[in-house]
């Protein structure tokens, strides 16, 4: 469990997390989602007592992170996958690491094994390929058989198998009931990995839902390719109904199911050749998420942080309030 | 694959925390998993060695040389305390390598990222600054007194083919062989407690350099009393120098008071280390 209250950190006077409020619950996957320099990084190092908050508070596993008695046990973080001595092997990391917590070698051996390292354990970590780094860093992360977990761009640089490896890592672990944290500016990979989202930009917090409601809340395209565009366009028009002509036979419609448009289409006798409904995808409400943040961000955003951890629901209706508008 | 391996915890934590002698066993696993560790410290130990040989051997014949001449070698202050000194000939030269080891051992902690393992690990961050410093006290002292102790016996041979070889038992020169080794050791937390403050291994090198080789020679062109009385003799690697004398003239500082100057630069330097190690983010 991470709990964080009102988070700010400046950098001199350029501000990098402005008053960030969530909750990071146990048993799920919650993923940490926005663009690079949001302020998702200097969050997590903030919960890891890393950098000290300008203002605000975090605690994980209900103390502050430097409080705990044996903190590896309790957390494990990847938090940059080069946070490591360049000229030693991953075995002695891993090992010196240990060492801190009396974590037995057996243990070393195992999370070498486990993230897949073994080949090259006792190599100099200056020759890792980036994906070996962050096996490395998860390898760390996983020491201390941790309740929570906490990691930063994990599949960064991590070949297609590894982005697997860890989506079913991750996905594992939360269902033991641990606390799960991941960053990410992938937001496809997001999709498939995450139940929550944490949405950020510019140092607040954009949205905090589960991530159904994320994409439920997105209206429905479909894509339309017909010989009588103009036709098709009159018949469809109506209240929350939006057709954009894409090119001159291809017709982007929201706020009709596809198989209405099919009805109507065949009402009209007008040949469709193409009708597809395009899967709201996570990478398009994000943007739409960002896109609206300017608008709507002085007033109702403000509340969503005010309250978040607190009023759930009222953060849902600011994540539905930001995929409505795009639907006009 | 994945998780089935872990064990699923419940509830309270369990198994050993973070202690001192823990943190004292990762630095030590450190420092010696480090290729350039033992190239320095070989390297030192070669260099000072070296050093105090080729000085023994040059006084000798030198003094040699000066006696077929008709001259008197103590005139031109060649006498045998001279040659006792070389059993840590080498310290000036040992110095940098062994402070540079102190500065890197932290700075490149900084460099590569490390340092934010280490801190997640240890995350009460005075911990692991002054364990390195142990570590590295440690080891630079038992390099120094090895030095030392390799040199005379080499050096013995040698001064044999001039008559001048000596015994351990010379007054004071035990305890001067001893004390390099705490010199070196002075100087290494000097250089961990710069790399720390400084972050940077070339900056701290360099500022170690300026302390210990740099401020001495500009304060020795600097023609105020007040600059050579009252400045110069507490410079670090001054006042480290009368602490591995065999004799102090009256007036010098004397071993201990020489010892206790230079510990305080350290411990000064170390002091800064913490508590910037304390305030910063890493």
């Amino acid at each position: 469990m991470i709990e964080a209250q009102g988070l700010v950190k400046v950098y001199g006077n350029k501000p990098a997390v402005q008053g960030v409020s969530f909750t990071v619950q146990p048993g799920r996957v919650t993923g940490f989602l926005g663009p690079n320099g949001a302020g998702k990084s200097t969050t997590m190092r903030m919960i890891m007592g890393l950098d000290r908050p300008t203002s605000g508070d975090v605690l994980v596993n209900g103390k502050h992170y430097a409080k705990h008695r044996a903190p590896l046990r309790e957390v494990g973080a990847l938090l940059d996958a080069k946070a490591v001595h360049t000229s030693r092997t991953a075995y002695n990391h891993l090992r010196a690491m240990a060492a801190t917590h009396s974590i037995p070698t057996k243990r070393v051996h195992d999370v070498i094994e486990l993230t897949g390292l073994g080949a090259v354990a006792k190599k100099r970590v200056g020759g890792f390929s980036l994906g070996m780094g962050q096996r490395l860093g998860i390898a760390a992360a996983l020491l201390g058989d941790p309740q929570t977990i906490i990691l930063d761009e994990p599949v960064n640089g991590l070949d297609p198998e590894g982005v697997l490896w860890v989506r079913n890592l991750v996905k594992a672990l939360a269902a033991e009931g641990r606390t799960v944290f991941l960053s990410s500016h992938l937001m496809s990979e997001m999709s498939l990995t995450a139940d929550h989202l944490i949405v950020i930009g510019r140092g607040r917090i954009i949205a905090d839902a589960p991530i159904q409601d994320i994409l439920n809340n997105r209206a429905q395209r479909v894509r339309v390719r017909t010989d009588r565009p103009d036709v098709l366009t009159r018949a469809l028009a109506g209240e929350g109904v939006s057709v954009e002509a894409r090119e001159p036979e291809l017709l982007e419609v929201s706020g009709v199911a596809a198989r209405a448009i099919a009805e109507t289409a065949l009402a009209q006798q007008v040949l469709v050749y193409e009708l597809t409904p395009l899967q709201a995808s996570l990478e398009e409400a994000y943007m739409d998420l960002t896109k609206d943040e300017v608008e709507y961000h002085s007033g109702p955003v403000a509340d969503v942080h005010d309250h978040a951890g607190t009023a759930e629901s009222g953060r849902h209706a600011a994540v539905a309030a930001g995929a409505g508008q795009e639907g006009n | 694959m994945s998780a089935a391996t872990l064990t699923p915890q419940a509830g309270r934590v369990t198994g050993p925390g973070v202690s001192f002698p823990r943190t004292l066993n990762s630095e030590w696993i450190k420092f010696t998993t480090l290729r350039s560790t033992w190239v320095l410290l070989a390297t030192t130990v070669l260099v000072m060695v070296g050093i105090g040989l080729l000085g023994g051997w040059g006084i000798a014949s030198g003094m040699e040389q000066m006696e077929a001449a008709g001259q008197d070698p103590a005139a031109a202050g060649m006498d045998s305390s001279l040659l006792y000194l070389m059993t840590s000939g080498g310290l000036d030269f040992g110095q940098l390598i062994i402070g540079s080891l102190g500065v890197l051992l932290i700075a490149s902690e900084y460099s590569t990222g490390m340092i934010r393992s280490t801190m997640t690990a240890v995350p009460s961050r005075l911990s692991p600054l002054f364990a390195k410093a142990l570590v590295v006290a440690v080891v630079a002292a038992v390099v120094g007194i090895v030095s030392s102790f390799i040199t005379y016996f080499l050096l013995q041979p040698i001064l044999a083919n001039y008559g001048r070889e000596f015994g351990l038992d010379v007054d004071h020169l035990m305890q001067s062989m001893l004390l390099s080794g705490v010199y070196l050791a002075v100087v290494a937390v000097m250089g961990l407690a710069l790399g720390s403050l400084l972050r940077n291994s070339a900056g701290g090198i360099v500022t170690l350099v300026v302390l210990l080789l740099v401020l001495p020679i500009v304060a020795q062109i600097i023609p105020f009393d007040w600059v050579q009385d009252g400045v110069m003799p507490y410079l670090p690697s001054n006042a480290g120098r009368q602490m591995v004398m065999l004799e102090t003239a009256d007036g010098d500082l004397t071993q201990w008071q020489g010892g206790l100057v230079m510990a305080a630069w350290a411990a000064v330097l170390l002091a800064g280390a913490a508590v910037t190690t304390k305030a910063r983010d890493v």
